[in-house]
């Protein structure tokens, strides 16, 4: 996480790694409270947690982006359970949401997320690193290397880098424009997880993008938008007819 | 009887030509493992399929799109070949139909699987997936 708008990344857990907890702690303060991390229902911040579990759930029943991770995850054994698998905080920061791979929650940054369509593309976002941890051997705390590619393939396929959210952005760009936002996106996402240089952050996604840029899985493809996703899903779901006769 | 016992013989005699042919057109096909058995084989995806990827392809949104990731022009000539070659096995069973769709699919398999993973993949999905949450277990 970073505290530029619409960053996110995955975090260790409370207490995992003494060396990570206090970029973490900072940014996830629920995350190190003792006991009870979920808000009371006398909270203050009650209406935005409202606001964010009816955008989660609209989300997770609509979005196609996310209909095919939660697809792809339970063939992968990962079956996702909303009150499970999910955490509405509030953040430090203008961090919109992270993956914690301690507990298998992703936590949904409810003071920071302004509307449906940033949900959508948080979601989004975090499934891929939850997709990631649950396909293969990711050391998120100590391999620099497994957290660059994770971030590099979030910024990729959620949807972070398009043209229209470049734009909003004020970075204008146009031709291969979308793999400098992934570079750029992917090093800010690891900055604020770990106290590493910026230089050692860039290294990093420099080293692994190669290989993780063209990883589309489990899209297949680069989902520019819900046309793709959905064609995505499509292809997903008609898997065992493609392999069996090519 | 002997005109049962010729009708039996030819009976057994066609049955064992019959097998005879059988034996021999899985000897056949056994040696040819890159052929599908005809009569289960179907193209990897519905036509349609191909169509609208196609059709997708060639849109000036995807042009967009493609040179905004890849700063180049798409490449729509194989989706092409693929629908045409679809629509010919659909329609005569064309044997050169379904080469080329094997061909240009595993291909496709082939670039997608071409990066080398940073990471081992899991045999398991990871343990703790699905176990309560800490304070849920303390409770």
């Amino acid at each position: 996480m970073t505290g530029a708008p619409d960053v996110r990344g995955s975090g260790p857990a409370a207490g995992e790694q003494l060396q990570q907890q206090h970029v973490s702690c900072q940014v996830f303060p629920k995350r190190l409270a003792q006991g009870n991390p979920q808000q009371g229902f006398l909270s203050s911040f009650f209406t935005s947690n409202q606001k964010c579990q009816l955008r989660l759930l609209r989300t997770l029943e609509t979005n196609p982006y996310v209909k095919l991770l939660l697809d792809a995850m339970k063939h992968s054994g990962c079956a996702v359970n909303k009150d499970r698998h999910f955490s509405c905080e509030d953040c430090n920061g203008n961090v919109s949401g992270g993956f914690d791979a301690s507990t298998s929650q992703i936590v949904l940054c409810q003071n920071n997320i302004r509307n449906q369509a940033h949900m959508n593309r948080v979601v989004t976002h975090e499934l891929i690193h939850a997709f990631d941890h649950c396909r293969a051997h990711v050391d998120w705390f100590t391999n620099l290397r497994h957290l660059a590619c994770s971030e590099v393939r979030a910024a990729n396929l959620s949807g972070d880098c398009s043209l229209v959210n470049e734009i909003f952005r004020f970075h204008f760009g146009l031709k291969q424009h979308h793999q400098t936002c992934v570079r750029d996106r992917a090093t800010l996402s690891i900055l604020a997880v770990r106290n590493i240089s910026k230089e050692v952050a860039k290294n990093a996604v420099d080293e692994v993008f190669e290989s993780c840029f063209n990883d589309y899985e489990p899209f297949g493809r680069i989902p520019h938008n819900k046309t793709y996703a959905r064609y995505a899903h499509r292809d997903f779901q008609n898997r065992d007819r493609y392999y069996s006769n090519i | 009887r002997l005109c049962l016992l010729i009708c039996q013989l030819n009976t057994r005699v066609a049955f064992f030509i019959v097998h005879w042919l059988a034996d021999w057109g899985r000897a056949w096909r056994a040696g040819r493992p890159d052929m599908a058995d005809c009569s289960h084989w179907q193209p990897p995806r519905p036509c349609e399929a191909y169509r609208a990827e196609w059709k997708l392809c060639r849109s000036a949104r995807h042009f967009l799109h493609h040179y905004y990731v890849h700063g180049e022009r798409p490449a729509c000539e194989q989706w092409r070949r693929d629908l045409a070659s679809c629509r010919d096995w659909e329609e005569r069973r064309s044997a050169e139909a379904q080469r080329s769709l094997c061909e240009s699919e595993r291909a496709r398999v082939q670039a997608a699987r071409k990066h080398i993973l940073v990471w081992a993949l899991r045999q398991s999905p990871p343990a703790d997936w699905h176990l309560p949450l800490p304070q849920e277990k303390d409770e």
